[in-house]
């Protein structure tokens, strides 16, 4: 009795996972001419078993795709896309535990396939250096100042090198250097940090609000070359943010959202602003500075993406709320070779806005793709940085847009 | 004239009314006869009822009954003796007649089931207006169970472990989990106990039985239950007794238990109960194991877990008197342990420890207080009070990555650090609590409960790597207070009883602020209050003497703990002191029927409808920085699911099934001011449909008489469910805990004092998960021997 009522039961029921013939084959469409799609990271909007889903969507420009039934599950959210060499890496952040990077490429129908899984560290900067990702994990706990780095070749999703840095040893103070983010310069990689005191319930506060550093390292050794230091702003870059913009004859423009805490508390007296490393040289550009919060009126940058030609999307907010994790929901536009400044206009009111993607836009041919989420809805928005407008593009029901991105089909 | 004709009215009616009476007294019929066992032998005190009646009489020496009774028509005779199997006929009664009525009694195995004229105490409270659950804990002695496999066995309950012996382990009733499911011992809140000793260290045998509350908790058991309680209750203390047991299983598992009680001369008890459990719990496990180096991962290995050894030892000693004029018991007693536990995984199975590990110590003492009758016939008074200074540690202090062979590498070039973070801190919750209730029995019908529970908590943390940090210690104090009022009344069919409870909690905690007027930042010594008020009603009405129906609903509210409000010394969980009690509607209806069939086949079927309306439910979620995870209150959750329950006997089988399903449905609409897309889904990662089967027989006589065979099979099931939204993603692509089947056989041989009982569990070997496809271990032998006297 009891074996048939079990039998019965496990038949019947709608909700049996791993049951094949649930849902469609990860949201593959018709066969279509175009030979590559949208990857589009969304995480539900729900407060709990929360997992992110991978859309793979032809257009970004009108339409609408709902997670009910569509897109890759991943295992878990608080989850970082990177793409390189074609391929879409997911990397969970695993609360200091490693975690599985699963690998993706889109397959003949334009659907997504996981081609791979490797265990690697919750890291806290992965950057594209060539073809290969470098990914850090970076020491709070001055008991332990000692940050890994992985190089990961995206051919063979392996680690092949990896090495350490002892990040006290970095900046001359009883803190701890702090890589907010890396970025490839030629054959080296820049990481702009900021100095933390790491212990004493204060983990993230500094001593030293109003200075920017920039490590410079050798690649792949990661040997220390240099120590660029500048006065004129705070620290370059934020917490999990790249801070740097290498534009098309080699200059660097260096973003810091004076965002600096001691005690919990804003303590920066710098002003939001865009500093520049001449290409080649190793030291800032004293002629140069371009303060962001006069020409704004009010507004600190929080993030910036690189659009080309010296223009940048930076998103902003007001400096009456500076937080040192906050993302500014108004986008601007600057040229950072007339220091133009100019608001997007067609976008949601700032306050209307729950969420905005900053650092995973996809740029292309002047475009760039931004995820808004309203009380509405979401949406990709495409700003035509030209016109400082945005225009509404697909709506990713029951989810904010995490990341946006563009593979091949090979 | 008017006045006359009314009188005379009067008393015509009154002759009319007892006319019968007298003539029914002298029409009384008479039933005689004797009683007999199967071998011819008189029966002398069995006891022979009309069902329905509390008339009842007793045999002589020669077996010989004579019952008289008014009733007429069909009625339902039981014949009852110990040890004897219950008789039940039905015979058709004349007015005026004599009956002669010989019955031949069978021998029984079960004590409880005879015992129809005096309800043993399990019956008593499952007949209680509350839902409840009761484990005979007796039946389970000779297994190796610990309470929360013995939980486990319950409909409604799922215990889910990380892992082997001792294991991290949560426990679901209903839909509900983790401390908002309250656990008792003898009515005293467990929450104070730390890791040293939990549900899943203690065995069974402390246990006399235990009472699963589900949905509704006594005033009694005064605490802030949000879904339900059990309560734990272990062995009395009144006679001299003495339990001996060990056990010796696979993966190197011991464990040995003594429970000792010695009464002397002017009632002086002393009572002790150790036990020890030990295992390497290497068991296997089936894995992709990422090479330390390059993170590649080889599928699907079978590995053995290596860094997976846990111990405790336990001691629990009582002194005190009973039975005296101003005590009925009187306790002092004194709780002592310590827990060794390795950490061989994280949340998820990829991620693996070699080096990483746990210490707990428990040292508590305690004051228990009983006294029936106290100043005044029908007040009964019971006082409890305890206090843990016992001490928490976790130890990450090798800088080293491990795969799953076993393999590591070093990290670090030589300096310092850990396996997931460089740890050693030890902290020390302080938790004292005194806990009071009062019974008054009105009347035989009715009784008020006054109940109160005072819990203390007081945070002190120490880091033993960076002591420097041990200056900045702010307060960290919690005190909660639960006080209960109860009202019953119980009549032959039918008892009800109303209560109302209310919750009061301070916090006390330094907050940081920013001074307006100097810029500084300044600290300011915080005392968060919360009050509530919650209710309840239940009752429950005996249809007959094979319906029972029951009723009940309750408010109820759970404060939250100490380490949700201060966190757990920054190894996983970071504090937020903002936390708001959650809150709960809980309604049960159930239903009960018995029946028998050609004497010897009796049924019990108990089948109950649930639905909670639950609000504020705290959860976790990352903070800030995403390294600890915070509590938050997130979530409402809806549950309208049902439970059956279905037991067999026959001669000496017993066979069982419960079956339990829960429809969690997220109740949350909106979300940061957005429709949510999974409003009214199924709430992922929690079991949803699963059930146990059981069945035992004893064997009499064997090899020689009087020893006994019993041969016991359990079936566990849990249907598939996905752990994240169902609704959500491609089918294919979802991540899922897949159908889980695992049998138990047991057997045991009694002989004299002596037990001796083999044990396979997860015979067919099944690979078994639970939370974040966690495997459990695979098929194990255990073998136990038990001496009682």
């Amino acid at each position: 009795m009891l074996l048939i009522s079990v039998a019965i039961f496990s038949c019947s029921d709608d909700d049996s996972p791993l049951n094949p013939e649930q849902g469609d084959d990860d949201n593959s469409e018709e066969p279509s001419e175009q030979e590559s799609r949208y990857v589009v990271a969304a995480t539900p909007n729900a407060l709990e078993g929360v997992a992110d889903y991978l859309l793979s969507i032809e257009s970004l420009n009108s339409g609408s795709v709902s997670l009910i039934g569509n897109g890759v599950e991943q295992d878990g959210t608080y989850r970082y896309y990177i793409s390189n060499n074609n391929k879409f890496f997911s990397l969970l952040y695993g609360q200091g535990n490693p975690g599985a990077v699963t690998t993706y490429q889109l397959n003949a129908n334009g659907g997504l396939d996981m081609i791979s899984d490797f265990q690697a560290e919750t890291v806290q900067s992965f950057t594209n250096v060539d073809d290969e990702i470098l990914m850090t994990k970076i020491s709070r706990n001055s008991t332990n100042p000692i940050a890994s780095w992985y190089r990961l070749d995206t051919e063979s999703s392996q680690i092949v090198d990896e090495g350490q840095i002892n990040t006290q040893d970095i900046i001359d103070n009883d803190e701890l250097a702090f890589f907010t983010w890396m970025t490839q310069v030629g054959d080296q990689v820049y990481a702009p940090f900021m100095s933390v005191k790491a212990c004493c319930n204060d983990t993230f506060g500094t001593d030293y609000p109003d200075q920017a550093w920039i490590a410079v390292y050798s690649y792949p050794e990661m040997e220390l070359q240099s120590i660029i230091e500048d006065d004129r702003t705070s620290y370059i870059g934020r917490y999990f943010t790249s801070g740097l913009g290498v534009v098309e004859n080699g200059d660097i423009y260096a973003f810091s959202s004076a965002v600096a805490t001691t005690n919990g508390e804003a303590s920066s007296t710098k002003p939001s602003a865009i500093t520049k490393i001449n290409a080649g040289e190793e030291e800032f550009d004293d002629s140069y500075f371009f303060n962001l919060e006069e020409a704004s009126n009010g507004y600190y940058m929080t993030e910036q993406t690189y659009v080309g030609d010296g223009v940048f999307v930076l998103n902003m907010d007001p400096t009456a709320s500076k937080g040192a994790y906050t993302t500014g929901n108004r986008l601007a536009i600057v040229n950072v070779y007339d220091q133009s400044f100019v608001w997007v206009e067609g976008l949601p009111n700032e306050d209307a806005i729950t969420s905005i993607t900053s650092q995973n836009n996809y740029v292309e041919d002047g475009v760039v793709h931004v995820g808004v989420t309203t009380d509405a809805g979401s949406y990709i928005y495409q700003i035509d940085v030209d016109n400082a407008s945005a225009t509404q593009g697909v709506e990713i029901e029951g989810g904010t847009i995490t990341a946006i991105s563009k593979l091949s089909i090979e | 004239m008017y006045f006359k004709y009314f009188n005379s009215l009067l008393l015509t009616i009154f002759v009319i009314c007892t006319i019968p009476a007298i003539a029914q007294e002298n029409q009384s019929i008479k039933i005689h006869g004797t009683v007999k066992d199967e071998n011819g032998v008189p029966i002398e005190g069995a006891s022979i009822s009309i069902a329905g009646t509390i008339n009842g009489v007793i045999t002589d020496q020669n077996g010989i009954y004579n019952l008289k009774t008014k009733l007429t028509g069909p009625q339902q005779i039981h014949v009852s003796f110990i040890g004897y199997k219950t008789h039940s006929e039905s015979i058709i009664l004349q007015k005026g007649n004599k009956y002669q009525h010989d019955i031949i009694l069978e021998m029984g195995y079960n004590l409880s089931e005879v015992m129809l004229l005096g309800k043993n105490e399990i019956q008593e409270i499952e007949a209680l207006a509350y839902n409840v659950d009761v484990i005979d804990a007796s039946k389970l002695k000779n297994t190796s169970l610990d309470v929360a496999h013995a939980l486990d066995r319950v409909s409604g309950i799922r215990m889910r472990e990380s892992g082997g012996v001792g294991s991290r382990m949560n426990l679901s009733m209903n839909g509900f989990r983790g401390n908002q499911v309250k656990i008792f011992m003898d009515g005293i809140p467990m929450d104070n106990f730390g890791n040293a000793f939990q549900l899943n260290n203690i065995p069974i045998n402390i246990a006399k039985r235990i009472e699963i509350y589900k949905g509704v908790v006594p005033v009694g058991l005064g605490a802030d239950a949000l879904g339900g309680a059990i309560n734990i209750v272990t062995n009395t203390y009144e006679k001299d007794r003495l339990d001996l047991s060990y056990s010796y299983g696979s993966f190197n598992t011991h464990r040995t238990n003594v429970d000792m009680t010695k009464v002397f001369k002017n009632d002086v008890v002393v009572n002790i109960n150790a036990f020890q459990n030990y295992s390497d719990n290497d068991y296997k496990v089936n894995v992709d194991v990422a090479d330390v180096n390059t993170g590649a991962y080889t599928r699907d290995e079978e590995v053995r877990r290596f860094h997976n050894q846990y111990h405790n030892e336990t001691f629990i000693g009582n002194i005190g008197v009973i039975n005296k004029s101003y005590a009925d018991r009187l306790l002092f007693g004194v709780t002592l342990g310590q827990v060794y536990n390795e950490i061989q995984t994280a949340q998820r199975l990829v991620r693996v420890f070699g080096q990483r590990h746990s210490r707990s110590t428990i040292i508590m003492p305690s004051l228990k207080y009983q006294k029936k009758d106290l100043f005044i016939s029908g007040l009964e008074a019971s006082i409890n009070a305890n206090y843990n200074f016992g001490k928490e540690q976790v130890i990450d202090t090798v800088n080293r990555r491990y795969d799953w062979y076993g393999n590591y590498k070093e990290l670090g070039n030589g300096n310092v650090g850990g396996e997931q973070s460089y740890t050693h801190s030890k902290f020390q919750n302080n938790n004292g609590l005194i806990n009071a209730s009062f019974n008054y029995k009105i009347n035989q019908y009715q009784k008020v409960s006054i109940s109160n529970v005072f819990s203390s908590f007081d945070r002190k943390q120490e880091n033993l790597l960076n002591p420097s940090e041990n200056d900045y210690n702010p307060p960290r104090k919690s005190f909660k207070n639960v006080l209960g009022l109860g009202y019953q009344m119980e009549q032959n069919d039918w008892s009800a009883t109303i209560f109302a409870k209310n919750y009061n909690q301070v916090n006390n905690f330094i907050q940081s602020y920013r001074d307006s007027d100097n810029d500084d930042l300044q600290e300011i010594e915080r005392n968060n209050r919360i009050n509530n008020f919650g209710w309840g009603i239940a009752g429950t009405y005996f249809i007959n003497d094979k319906w029972q129906v029951k009723a009940s609903y309750e408010k109820s509210y759970r404060l939250p703990t100490g380490n949700e409000l201060f966190g757990d010394g920054n190894l996983t969980l970071e504090g937020n002191t903002n936390l708001k009690p959650e809150s709960s509607h809980n309604y049960n209806l159930g239903i009960a029927y018995s029946l028998q069939l050609q004497h010897d086949h009796h049924f019990y079927i108990d089948g109950t409808l649930l639905y909670r309306d639950a609000k504020d439910f705290i959860r976790p979620r990352l903070n800030t920085n995403q390294v600890l995870q915070t509590m938050e209150n997130l979530q409402n959750v809806t549950n309208f699911g049902g439970e059956l329950q279905i037991n067999y006997t026959h001669r000496n089988l017993l066979a069982g099934i419960n079956l339990t399903y829960e429809n969690l449905r997220n109740n949350t609409k909106y979300v940061g001011g957005t429709e949510s897309l999974v409003y009214r889904d199924r709430i992922p990662n929690m079991p949803y449909f699963y059930g146990n089967g059981n069945l035992t027989y004893n064997f009499k006589d064997v090899i020689q008489t009087g020893n006994q065979l019993s041969v016991g099979y359990n079936l566990l099931y849990v249907h598939a469910f996905y752990r994240y939204w169902p609704s959500l993603g491609s089918g294919d692509t979802k991540y899922g805990i897949p159908e889980q089947l695992s049998h138990d056989l047991t057997a045991t041989y009694t002989m004299n004092d002596f037990s001796f009982t083999l044990e396979i569990r997860n015979i067919l070997d099944k690979n078994l998960y639970d939370n974040f496809s966690l495997q459990k271990p695979g098929r194990s032998f255990t073998g136990k021997v038990r001496y009682t006297f």
